[in-house]
């Protein structure tokens, strides 16, 4: 992995700001995060995409109301988009397009090593005195929320920590207007340091924030995208540029930009790629929908679609532990895994901030991605190699072997109004931002089966929840019980209750541990379960990156592993859809559970019935 | 049959030996002696009795229980053992299983037990505090009594004088620690005799019964004592002083011969007196709890039943190393050797504990069937599958470490190994090509017992090709320290938490002083508990004894007769390097020995 390190921080250029600062785009356009259709709603408010055929089905992908004029440039080339607009040279690499499920990735060229290539004899740049290739990395949405919070620190925290290439940039981009300085001054307030070295912190941050521009624009403007990569020009100076740009904004207008920036502000020398996150769509069709619009700009392997449970340390470690360690392996199937659990929970509620949620509710929220992407990973047959594409290969495998949720495998809930020791905790429809009758779920329990040779029968109970009595996602694997075991006739407890159980705690205090039965130390014989154990916090002092770290620089370093792919993303999406249809059509109402609590009783009643008890809930834990 | 005698107010024995409901054994001796001598003549150290056949080989015979019921067998064959098993007041099996020495009726019965050789090193320092220990936790039957008995001259007092130096409280939970030592004490009394006396026996038997009035007797002889007189103390103890009307057993402590020939005739020996299941052969570390637990492990968890096997164990180590050498006390040592003090007994015994199949249950003679059925699928060991050492003098921050034959109780020319280590093999389906390797030594660098699993690597390891360290090294690794510091652990590969991929090996971990707050006990507070209580499930039957022996009678005599020349090794090291050479030419590393241990 590790090949980009960048060894020192760079000669800091005195390139400075040019003048750009009038822009045309100033009407601010009114997007509202809580509402969004991919359908194509807002069509017929297009009329500039009217006359073309070709546009008309582009007009799906273009959500907003604004209008804009320079749109007539892109319109006509709806799959293989080989730009010839008015600015010099805006040549893709690239094009290996619509792929509509991805598999042909294989055979693509990594387009950053294909490019990167015939460059690299070439002498550096004067101006620069170094390497040759340069990274801009525009975070779309820097005045939001998850940007302030993960991007920039994730950002920060690779710097410190010498990932980062030699040559950088950071650029914000959002519709409020900004210096530079202001950027600067807001993202300082969010960049930590490693707890374990904070030696030159404070020089660092200076030497990071020196790096971070902004750039005001709207989010459907190629004009200001235009003006975006004219800035991003004169950073790079004639370098190989690298483009990366995070759409950290609402789902309802991820097309506009994906279409501004891919038309307006790609690399024409080096790659181009993009990092969305989530909600990406709410059923099959519209997740197919933004899939399609996607693939109108950008290539398959230019999408990276954020899961950030994936980066998770825990996550990443499920795969080293099953194909590293040879005890693992015979143990991982039907034969002696009884029931897998992935539990996920909080112990907040939506806080005031329910207008998203309760367009999505939990089971989107979590189970369909979070989860099932753990599930795809735990359950996979072993890859040919661990490149992405074999890795996901197989996780697609898995989805496709599973048979999509029964609305009888599935319990909700939705937490209540609660007062415990004179506070009182309100419900979720106490909220001001959500409807008075919201029946969205913030709780759910789900039972999946994977109908392959190797887990066939196996329960893989999901359950996740909002507002409950602690914060903590984990893994648990059940395994059978001991057949004809030779202690149980003697020692009063049910050993077949007390089967062995593999835990993986990716939050918080992140552990595993293997529960064993085990003497109790003493004269008689007396069993007990003991754990074999292993704290992270005890046995590695380093601080464990967050996510966003380690996903922010796989997509920088074209490590497509940790992210979802097109077909796996739609495949995980024909699991759930069908029931997330028949619950919304039949208004079934969720089990209501108080505020701190352990979840509705339900979920005890779903795992009974495939004679499954959730681990987290035993009294031992 | 009466071994759940005191689990209900044992606090911590509870049930588990409850069900050990069986009647009879099949049992493996093909040469148990009956004896066509007369009695006085077996005074003789190593009488060695011809027998042409075994008149208890199928249907023996609990003697707590079931003797009865085979008692006219044997009365026309051994008239002379009937006597001494106190047949004369046969209860009937029916009436033995009910649990006579239970709470409810313990005012029946009782249980002496004599510590023959009392004045002794190991009575001072383990026999008494564990007899205390069990007292103290309530795990012995109510009515009790202790006797010492050696040939010193001594009072009741004194011996309790020299007893209650040695006693200690349970850390864990001191309230009438005080108190219970005086009750304790007052109930500890002192016979003198010789060892080879009838008549002092018979002076003991006196005592005893006085202390019995009219109870239930069951009687337990620890014989702490030097092997050559075992046979002697034996035939006095069962003659003379054996119980009237419950059971007597006799506990004996290693060296159990010192090669198959003597073994075979010390038991021959000790069968004209005693029955099979009256002789309890202490192995200590089968009563250590790690070793004890080491079956639950096996067989209370899932997890580790598919790996259990060839298929996915490379090897197997088995690891005993002390941090001092003979001390002054190298006369008993100088005639056995590491190999008969260590190997052929505790090492052996623990490596049949871990590579048995499953036994039919927990009791006592199906897991012993199982252990013999592993020592009889190996082959005797061969003199290229061993090497030995002997420590050598050592000076170290200005303080001089003595050599072997620096200590003056060892013969300056000794060749006696102070080290051995050792590959054997299990020639049956499951084990077939494992290689198991033993490791026993005096003064190395550290005081550690530990049994090592080391697993196959993982076939087409995905993780090799990319990252820099061979995985193929970096196996995994089950890990049992038997001591000091009792813990398991598993040896894992791990990604390195951090945006980097790489791996290494950390542990799933249980240490027992972190999980388990209560004093681990002893050895043979376990061991002298399950004598009494009849469990023969940690002691070692003849023909395991018999097994044990003939894998390693040859080898012993190859190193004597060849004179075989110890590889010398510092005091205080990590023994002779001969080990390393060994253990690669079975393609193995000691684990002990790796860098992150």
């Amino acid at each position: 992995m590790a090949t980009l390190r960048g060894t020192t921080l760079l000669v800091f250029l005195g390139v400075l700001l040019v003048l750009l600062s009038t822009f045309r785009c100033e009407a601010a356009d009114k997007d509202d995060g809580d509402q969004f259709f991919f359908g194509g709603l807002s069509k017929a408010k297009d009329p500039a995409v009217e006359p073309n055929i070709e546009a008309n089905k582009l007009s799906h992908c273009s959500s907003s109301s604004t209008t804009f004029s320079s749109l007539h440039h892109e319109t006509s080339y709806f799959s293989k988009w080989v730009t010839e607009i008015h600015f010099r040279r805006q040549l893709r690499n690239h094009f290996e397009l619509k792929s509509a499920n991805g598999f042909p990735l294989n055979a693509v060229p990594m387009q950053d090593g294909s490019v990167a290539k015939p460059l690299e004899e070439e002498v550096p740049f004067p101006e620069f005195g170094e390497t040759k290739s340069m990274l801009s990395i525009t975070v779309v949405g820097a005045s939001g929320d998850l940007a302030k919070k993960k991007i920039f620190p994730a950002l920060f925290a690779l710097y410190y920590e010498d990932w980062l290439p030699e040559n950088f940039v950071v650029y914000g981009y959002a519709r409020t207007k900004m210096t530079d300085e202001e950027l600067r001054n807001m993202i300082s307030k969010t960049l930590t340091c490693r707890i374990d070295r904070r030696e030159n912190c404070q020089a660092k941050m200076e030497e990071f924030l020196k790096r971070c521009f902004y750039h005001s624009g709207q989010y459907n403007s190629p004009e200001d995208f235009l003006e975006l990569n004219c800035k991003l020009k004169e950073r790079e100076g004639g370098k190989l540029s690298n483009r990366l740009f995070y759409l950290s904004i609402p789902p309802n207008i991820f097309v506009d930009v994906v279409r501004c920036a891919s038309t307006k502000a790609s690399s024409t020398t080096g790659w181009t790629r993009v990092i969305v996150e989530k909600p990406f769509g709410r059923d099959s069709e519209s997740s197919r929908e933004l899939t399609k619009c996607l693939m109108q700009y950008l290539t398959e392997d230019q999408i990276f679609r954020i899961d950030h449970y994936l980066g998770k340390e825990l996550v990443e470690n499920l795969s080293v532990l099953r194909f590293s360690n040879l005890v693992f392996e015979p143990l991982w199937s039907r034969n002696y895994i009884r029931n897998v659990q992935f539990i996920f929970s909080e112990d907040f509620g939506t806080e005031g901030r329910g207008g998203y949620f309760d367009n999505y509710g939990i089971i989107r929220d979590i189970m369909q991605n979070h989860l099932l992407q753990i599930l795809a990973l735990f359950a996979m047959e072993t890859p040919v190699s661990l490149d992405a594409e074999d890795t996901r290969n197989e996780k697609v495998k898995v989805l496709k072997s599973m048979k999509p949720l029964q609305l009888e495998d599935v319990i909700v809930g939705q937490y209540k109004g609660h007062s415990k020791g004179g506070k009182s905790y309100p419900g979720y429809i106490d909220d001001p931002t959500v409807p008075k009758d919201s029946v969205t779920p913030t709780f759910a329990a789900a039972a999946l089966f994977i109908n392959n040779a190797r887990w066939d029968g196996v329960p893989f109970l999901m359950k996740a929840g909002k507002a409950l009595h602690t914060k903590r996602a984990e893994i648990r694997v059940q395994f059978r019980h001991v057949p004809g075991n030779l202690y149980k006739r003697n020692f009063g407890t049910d050993l077949d209750k007390a089967t062995n159980e593999l835990v993986l705690r990716l939050q918080p205090d992140e552990a595993i541990y293997l529960k064993v039965n085990n003497k109790v130390p003493g004269l008689g014989m007396r069993l007990d379960r003991s754990d074999l154990n292993l704290l992270y916090r005890t046995r590695y002092t380093r601080e464990i990156p967050d996510a966003y770290e380690r996903l922010l620089l796989d997509a920088i370093e074209g490590e497509r592993r940790l992210f979802i792919r097109s077909d796996e993303l739609d495949a995980a999406w024909t699991l759930f859809t069908p029931l997330l249809k028949e619950m919304e059509e039949k208004k079934i109402m969720p089990e209501l559970y108080p505020y701190g609590s352990r979840g509705p009783v339900g979920a005890h009643y779903l795992a009974a019935k495939h004679d499954v008890r959730w681990g987290d809930l035993t009294g031992e834990d | 049959m009466a071994t759940i005698s005191s689990s209900t107010r044992c606090c911590s024995s509870s049930l588990a030996y409850s069900n050990s409901s069986y009647i009879g054994f099949h049992h493996h001796q093909k040469n148990v002696p009956f004896s066509l001598v007369s009695p006085n003549r077996l005074g003789s150290k190593r009488v060695s009795l011809q027998s042409k056949s075994n008149p208890y080989s199928n249907v023996i015979i609990m003697q707590d229980g079931a003797v009865g019921t085979t008692a006219a067998t044997v009365e026309n064959k051994a008239p002379l053992k009937k006597l001494k098993d106190g047949l004369s007041s046969v209860t009937s099996p029916k009436e033995h299983k009910e649990p006579i020495e239970v709470g409810v009726n313990s005012d029946k019965s009782t249980v002496s037990i004599t510590v023959v050789g009392a004045s002794g090193d190991l009575a001072k320092k383990k026999i008494f505090p564990a007899l205390f220990a069990l007292y103290y936790e309530d795990c012995l039957p109510e009515h009790f009594t202790i006797f010492g008995y050696s040939r010193s001259k001594m009072t009741d007092a004194e011996l309790r004088n020299m007893v209650s130096k040695t006693l200690t409280c349970r850390i864990d939970k001191r309230e009438n620690c005080g108190e219970k030592m005086e009750q304790f004490l007052k109930r500890c009394f002192y016979q003198s005799g010789q060892y080879d006396s009838q008549e002092n026996f018979m002076e003991l038997d006196k005592t005893l019964k006085e202390h019995e009035a009219g109870r239930v007797s069951n009687r337990l002889f620890y014989l702490s004592i030097p092997p050559n007189i075992f046979v002697d103390a034996v035939r006095c103890a069962s003659l003379s002083a054996s119980a009237s009307n419950g059971w007597t057993r006799v506990i004996v402590e290693k060296p159990f011969g010192r090669d198959s020939e003597s073994s075979a005739a010390l038991t021959r020996a000790l069968k004209q007196y005693l029955e099979e299941d009256q002789i309890f052969r202490i192995d200590h570390y089968l009563g250590k709890e790690l070793v004890e637990n080491l079956s639950v492990l096996r067989f209370s968890n899932l997890i580790f039943e598919p790996l259990w096997s060839r298929q996915y164990i490379r090897n197997v180590q088995l690891i005993f190393s002390e941090d001092f050498g003979t001390e002054g006390r190298g006369g008993y040592f100088d005639h056995y050797g590491i190999i008969r003090d260590i190997m052929q007994n505790h090492l052996l015994q623990i490596l049949a504990l871990f590579a048995m199949e499953t036994p039919v249950s927990l009791d006592a003679e199906d897991i012993r069937n199982e252990k013999v059925k592993v020592l009889r699928s190996m082959k005797p060991l061969r003199i290229d599958d061993v090497v030995v050492g002997q420590y050598k003098s050592h000076t170290k921050g200005g303080v001089i470490y003595p050599g072997y034959t620096d200590d003056k109780t060892v013969p300056k020319d000794s060749l006696t190994p102070t080290f051995a280590a050792a590959a054997l093999f299990i020639d049956n389906a499951r084990w077939d090509g494992v290689p198991f390797l033993m490791k026993a030594g005096k003064a190395l660098h550290n005081r550690r017992t530990e049994i090592r699993v080391q697993f196959r690597h993982v076939p087409g390891n995905l993780y090799n090709r990319n990252f820099g360290t061979d995985l193929d090294q970096a196996t995994n690794e089950l890990v049992i320290r038997v001591q000091p510091d009792e813990a398991i652990y598993l040896k894992i590969n791990n990604k390195v938490p951090g945006l980097g991929m790489r791996l290494d090996r950390s542990n799933l971990n249980l240490l027992y002083k972190a999980r388990y707050s209560k004093e681990i006990p002893d050895a043979y507070e376990r061991l002298l508990l399950d004598a009494i209580e009849g469990e023969r499930r940690l002691f070692i039957r003849s023909d395991e004894l018999d097994a044990a022996w003939s894998l390693f009678t040859p080898v012993l005599k190859e190193l004597e007769e060849k004179r075989t020349f110890p590889e010398y090794y510092p005091y205080g090291s990590r023994g002779p390097v001969g080990a390393y050479y060994l253990a690669a030419r079975h393609n193995v590393k000691w684990g002990d020995l790796g860098v992150d241990e």
